[in-house]
């Protein structure tokens, strides 16, 4: 995936300024930028790679979205768990009792003496 | 007591030498909760022994260098020692079987090396709702719950 220069050029046109003026106003130096715009790709190989293997564009791969630890996404599957069986208790109940029970006990009890001496 | 303190190795002793000292007791109220994973908060840990006059309890209480203060008046029985003084002695739970049936069924919960008896939940759930007192009906709604997410837990894996 290449950068797309025409419309990048297009764009800073249609907000106004050439395209010197929406690097400074980006603080892209035009170094970078020409670097970036001489290149066949500028997406990482390997990305290319997989989305040729599944036949997808490689953009779709991409997503602005933060990563979310693995860990969190096992303890929100879990928490709907329990929610879909009891809609009734409240999911920061649930979230609260579900990351005590990955505890060993002796740390549930001292966290709950600690809580109680504040 | 810095919070960091909080059920160290002293504590860990005595229960490890009521074990080994062969002692009848069971912990209950709040802390057996929050040894089952229930988000409670408490001062204490509450131990119910079968016999208050067992030589291996008072020995368990004299190698952590605690006292035991018998009853006077209308003060109940308690421990005395830098070792013991998270623990409160119970005498009777209201609501539950005898002592022998209890342990009986109760979980048996690793802390330090040794595996101790542990009320269990709803049975702690049903002594509460016996006893019935104010501070009894706040909590009882968390340990309710409590017991139905461990349930659905167990009931995934």
């Amino acid at each position: 995936m290449r950068l797309n220069t025409d419309f990048l050029d297009g764009l800073c046109r249609e907000r106004g300024m050439n395209l010197s003026e929406g690097l400074r106003a980006a603080g892209v130096s035009r170094n970078a930028y020409y670097t970036l715009a001489r290149k066949r790709s500028v997406l990482p190989g390997s990305i290319e790679r997989l989305a040729e293997a599944l036949g997808v564009p490689a953009a779709s791969l991409l997503t602005d979205e933060p990563a979310i630890p693995a860990s969190a996404k096992r303890l929100m599957r879990a928490i709907d768990e329990v929610a879909r069986d009891h809609p009734e208790i409240d999911r920061d109940h649930i979230r609260h009792t579900l990351i005590l029970l990955d505890e060993p006990p002796i740390e549930r009890l001292r966290g709950a003496l600690r809580r109680g001496r504040i | 007591m810095a919070a960091s303190d909080l059920f160290s190795g002293e504590e860990i002793r005595f229960l490890e030498e009521l074990a080994r000292e062969k002692v009848d007791f069971i912990i209950v109220g709040l802390s057996a909760a929050a040894l089952q994973g229930a988000p409670v908060v408490t001062q204490d840990i509450d131990l119910w022994i079968e016999h208050l006059d067992d030589e291996g309890f008072q020995r368990a209480i004299q190698t952590v260098g605690g006292a035991y203060v018998p009853p006077i008046g209308l003060n109940p029985p308690m421990l005395a020692g830098k070792a013991v003084r998270l623990f409160d002695l119970v005498l009777t739970l209201h609501g539950l079987d005898s002592f022998e049936e209890e342990a009986a069924n109760a979980l048996r919960v690793k802390i330090g090396s040794r595996r101790v008896n542990v009320l269990p939940l709803d049975r702690i759930i049903h002594s509460k709702r016996t006893v019935n007192r104010p501070k009894d009906q706040m909590v009882i709604p968390v340990l309710e719950d409590s017991l139905k997410i461990i349930r659905s837990r167990k009931s995934k894996k």
